[in-house]
């Protein structure tokens, strides 16, 4: 276990580094990049070449990236070019808005999706698998972004109903309720996009599972069916749907850019995109490498819940044939 | 008994009323040719192609969604000579006007210009980035696979974490920043959007060929001598093809709807271009006025999608021989992740 | 003496795109208390799909029994509805399977496995059953049976897998038990002595078996009776000896000519008999087996035989045994495979 916690560790700061270095080479690569950004345009060349000395830009990339890296160690994000605000004081704020509107909708996405794929196993090609289906593909085949616009036509501007955007109502900043209203339309948005893979893929993992020869044992031994799905199968068929929602979980923070834009929630989606046409790159960095750790949490998280359902799984090295 | 469980197993997977049997089994292509020759039993069972585009005409929905696409696809190809009005026409005095006001058969948007020749015209931009995307990616995802499976050992391990890695990262992230640095030429979208969705084609391709290694038929072709690439080419890739086919629809679809996202962001498509992504970005700021210019080019987002997937369905069900449920839960997997990554 | 389990006119099949098709077609077999039936035939004669008939298991296969009956000590089961067969399933009747490794829930312990089985059906404390399914796994000769009750089925081997699997079946002191080809995945050696396992918990459990197995050499060794099906239908049936000595119907001939000696180890493929087992979608019309019979006359061609008695214990499907027309074709002879001890 520990030797596994060791191992991990050190995997996971080696996949943190390649992404930072990436990242940052990619910025530094841009035509121009960042040197011609950072600078106050209008400036002479002396004057220009002074200030991207004062800034550290005229020194070699990789020392650039160490001086960056040093910062970043110590908790020092960095500050915006425009205005010249710490990086973090913009960032943290966007994080916890992202995971409430992600993790609204994905939870409830996984609480109609896993009974309802499951119950649909049972009843395969019936009604409400058909229903299921048609949610699916329509799902699937929408710009999630659309769906949001024709919502807001529908619900924000014709009837009135619901806020068309943003998190709160000016005059009401940190109420529940006024959130609670705010997130109806975005939550619907996002439900609607987990939803169409969760609930397939709950139900044809389950089909799978109960097409299992210890299925049948379980039946001959005389197991009812109800308990055949719910106690033999549902176990097994968690273990697939285990490694979808650690595959998920990042983008549950890094957000949906999208649904952020459309509804002007003040998440890191929103922020992403706002700062990349601003071309402010220490904040898209420090995104990113938020990203990478919340990714590389996300995938350990994972591997705790499939070593929790899976007793062929040890931490660290995977046993057996999966299912 | 084997062959007996196998019908079972089948069976249990396929029920719906009319206990319809969707899977393909040689018990099942062989039963079919035995009753068409009334209880005879066949000389030779007909080729993997035959069944399958037999099933395929079979299949509703596919053969709706390949005429829906076809029809989109004309549509497109033809925009210039079926467009009444230049798309980038600005006509400032017949602005906002509604749905067949003269020669204007779906109105015209807040700056005058014609929806329906607009749509026609984004549908070209729309569907070749989308098929442009699903080539380029099955050629990288191929390279990269074919590497892959075939080197094995530590170039394998390499480009695999690399695979990894791909698939942690948030790719409409990925896309947003490079386009963001490098500025959102067509051909930049195209290698964007390519460069991040070759990881499912490369597992697939590498799949395959860590079975096939393994298998006689390629001893035998190291044997007589045959070379390596001589090897690739004509007996692994060969196997592959299918799900590769599979895989390709899917991403035609999901380039589409990139390509609108980041339209929409305002990354991707820009004007005078258009594209259905486009148009919706510029919709939403004139959704009070006129809610309809919204509805229109999502729409053909939503129908050529879906005529896509309904496509690759078809052509799953039809000629993918690994059992129905794990390769539905496969290509669902894929399309889930693909899209919650660009929500 | 009634036999335990008697089956008549037992048809069953699979509805498919091109129309159902019969997996077997008027099987009529019979078990006696404490007996062994064997029911021996190639893949896809129909043995497994009897079993799961006769274990009303066939509807979950996505098949369904068409006619016939199932009598098991007197109880008609083709009557019960699935909600009254959960009683007699692992009770009174229960069954083993082919694969022992995917035959066990990988997500549970094997002691719970086998406490599950003797809660479903007996009114015991947790504990007891636990302690049950100790003893239990120490019957079917599992050495240290605390510490295996309490590891789940992947970190025990295929033969002890199966003999877990044997544990739960008998969990219930089943009258019947079901083996569908219990030791065909399984090294020989751990085949030996699975069925000598099976055997001993047989005498002492005074439970009857329907052995399913394309083996010769198992039945020969395991049967009282046996019975051959071929493409869906019982061909022959007969005690043990006599089908042995003189078998009847030129398809056992053809069986038993693969079989290198009685004491036989496994046997290799049945590469004797020409041609293969046909298709259920595409029947040859009269006897199944006609285009594989080297004895086949005009008659086979068109009328399918029906049971004829060849000996006092032997009963074979086949127009060599009937000069004279038996009634309408197809119409078995109700009485076969009466229990010779």
């Amino acid at each position: 276990m520990t030797e596994y916690l060791v191992r991990r560790f050190i995997q996971s700061l080696i996949v943190m580094f390649l992404i930072s270095i990436v990242t940052f080479g990619l910025i530094h690569a841009a035509p121009g990049g960042p040197t011609q950004i950072f600078l106050s345009p209008g400036l002479s060349q002396e004057a220009a070449k002074a200030q991207a000395h004062n800034l550290g830009l005229d020194r070699p990339l990789p020392l650039q990236y160490l001086k960056w890296l040093g910062g970043f160690l110590q908790g020092d994000l960095g500050y915006t070019f425009k205005n010249h605000l710490p990086v973090g004081q913009i960032l943290w704020p966007t994080v916890g808005h992202t995971m409430v509107l992600m993790g609204t909708s994905w939870l409830l996405s996984l609480f109609i999706a896993i009974p309802w794929g499951i119950y649909n196993s049972t009843k395969a090609y019936g009604w409400s698998d058909q229903t299921a289906s048609f949610i699916s593909y329509v799902g699937f085949a929408m710009p999630t972004f659309w769906f949001g616009i024709l919502l807001q036509e529908l619900f924000a501007l014709k009837l009135n109903w619901l806020p068309l955007s943003d998190m709160w109502a000016i005059d009401k900043e940190g109420q529940i309720g006024d959130l609670l209203l705010h997130l109806v339309l975005p939550v619907s948005v996002l439900t609607l996009g987990f939803l169409a893979g969760y609930v397939k893929y709950a139900r044809t993992s389950m089909l799978e599972v109960l097409e299992q020869d210890y299925i049948r044992t379980a039946r001959a031994k005389g197991v009812r069916e109800s308990r055949v799905i719910y106690r033999h199968g549902l176990r097994n068929a968690l273990i697939p749907i285990i490694t979808i929602i650690g595959l998920d979980l990042p983008i549950l923070v890094s957000g949906a850019a999208l649904t952020e834009n459309v509804f002007n929630w003040p998440g890191m989606g929103r922020l992403f995109v706002e700062m990349a046409l601003a071309r402010e790159y220490s904040v898209l960095m420090a995104i990113t490498i938020v990203t990478a750790v919340l990714v590389i949490v996300g995938n350990f998280i994972a591997d705790l819940l499939y070593a929790l359902v899976d007793p062929r799984v040890q931490l660290g090295r995977k046993g057996g044939t999966a299912a | 008994m084997n062959e007996a469980t196998t019908q079972e197993r089948q069976h249990a997977a396929a029920v719906e009323p009319g206990w319809s049997n969707r899977n393909e089994g040689a018990a099942v292509s062989k039963s079919q040719s035995g009753v068409r020759l009334s209880g005879k039993l066949p000389k030779r069972p007909p080729g993997l192609w035959r069944t399958g585009i037999n099933k395929f005409r079979r299949n509703p929905y596919a053969v709706a969604g390949l005429f829906v696409l076809i029809l989109f696809i004309a549509l497109a190809a033809l925009a210039h000579y079926i467009a009444p009005y230049d798309p980038a026409r600005i006509d400032l005095l017949n602005a906002d006007a509604p749905p067949g006001t003269g020669n204007h058969l779906l109105g015209t948007d807040e700056l005058g210009r014609d929806i329906w020749s607009r749509l026609l015209f984004s549908g070209q931009v729309s569907l070749s980035v989308g098929f442009a995307v699903a080539f380029v990616s099955v050629l990288i995802g191929t390279l990269v696979g074919s590497i892959s499976g075939y080197f094995g050992g530590w170039i394998d391990a390499i480009l695999m974490r690399l695979v990894d890695v791909m698939n942690a990262v948030p790719l409409l992230f990925l896309n947003i920043l490079i386009l963001a640095i490098f500025g959102s030429k067509f051909s930049y979208m195209i290698l964007v959007l390519a460069f991040t969705s070759w990881m499912g084609v490369a597992r697939l391709v590498r799949g395959t060929f860590l079975q096939l290694r393994e298998m006689q038929y390629v001893e035998a072709a190291r044997a007589i001598g045959v070379s390596n690439t001589g090897i690739i080419v004509r007996h692994l890739l060969r196997n592959a093809t299918v799900p590769i086919i599979v895989t390709a629809t899917l991403m035609v679809g999901g380039a589409i709807l990139s390509e609108s996202a980041l339209s929409y962001l305002g990354l991707g498509i820009q004007s005078p271009d258009t594209s259905w992504g486009l148009m919706l970005s510029n919709a939403q700021e004139f959704m009070l006025l006129d809610p309809l210019q919204a509805l229109y080019p999502g729409m053909c987002i939503l129908i050529v999608v879906l005529a896509v997937n309904f496509v690759g369905d078809g052509i799953r069900d039809a000629l993918d021989p690994r059992k129905q449920p794990v390769a539905e839960r496969r290509r669902w997997s894929a399309w889930s992740r693909f899209l919650r990554s660009r929500t | 003496m009634e036999p335990l389990l008697t089956i008549k006119d037992l048809t069953a099949g699979f509805a498919t795109d091109n129309g159902a098709v019969k997996a077997i077609d008027r099987v009529s077999l019979s078990i006696g208390k404490g007996q062994t039936l064997c029911l021996v035939g190639e893949s896809g004669s129909g043995k497994s799909v009897t079993s799961l008939a006769i274990m009303r298991l066939l509807e979950f296969a996505g098949g369904r029994i068409l006619e016939g009956s199932i009598r098991l000590a007197g109880n008609e089961l083709t009557d019960q509805t699935q909600r009254q067969m959960i009683r007699i399933r692992g009770n009174q009747m229960a069954m083993i399977f082919q694969e022992p490794m995917s035959a066990l829930n990988p997500v549970f312990t094997v002691g719970d496995q086998i406490a599950e089985s003797i809660r479903l059906h007996q009114r015991k404390r947790k504990s007891e059953a636990k302690q049950m399914a100790v003893d239990l796994l120490r019957m079917v000769g599992i050495p240290d049976p605390e510490t295996r009750a309490r590891q789940y089925p992947h970190e025990l081997s295929g033969g002890m897998c199966q003999r877990v699997v044997i544990a739960i079946a008998l969990a219930c002191r089943p009258e019947l038990l079901i083996a569908d080809e219990p030791t065909t995945a399984l090294d020989v050696t751990v085949q030996a002595q699975l069925l000598d396992l099976l055997q001993q918990l047989q005498r002492e459990l005074g439970m009857s078996m329907l052995l399913i197995t394309h083996d010769m050499g198992v039945a020969a060794r395991m049967a009282d009776q046996i019975a051959v099906m071929y493409a869906g239908v019982v061909v022959e049936t007969g005690s043990v000896e006599a089908l042995f000595d003189q078998p009847a119907h030129p398809y056992t001939v053809g069986l038993m000519q693969s079989v290198p000696s009685m004491e036989g180890e496994r046997l290799s493929e049945l590469r004797t008999i020409q041609g293969h087992v046909p298709s259920l979608h595409a029947l040859p019309a009269g006897c199944r087996f006609h285009p594989r019979c080297p004895h086949a006359m005009p008659r086979c061609t068109s009328e399918a035989p029906p049971m004829m008695t060849v000996g006092t214990l032997q009963q074979a499907a086949c127009w060599l045994y009937g000069d004279v027309a038996a009634g309408f074709a197809g119409a078995p002879d109700s009485d076969n495979g009466e229990a010779g001890g």
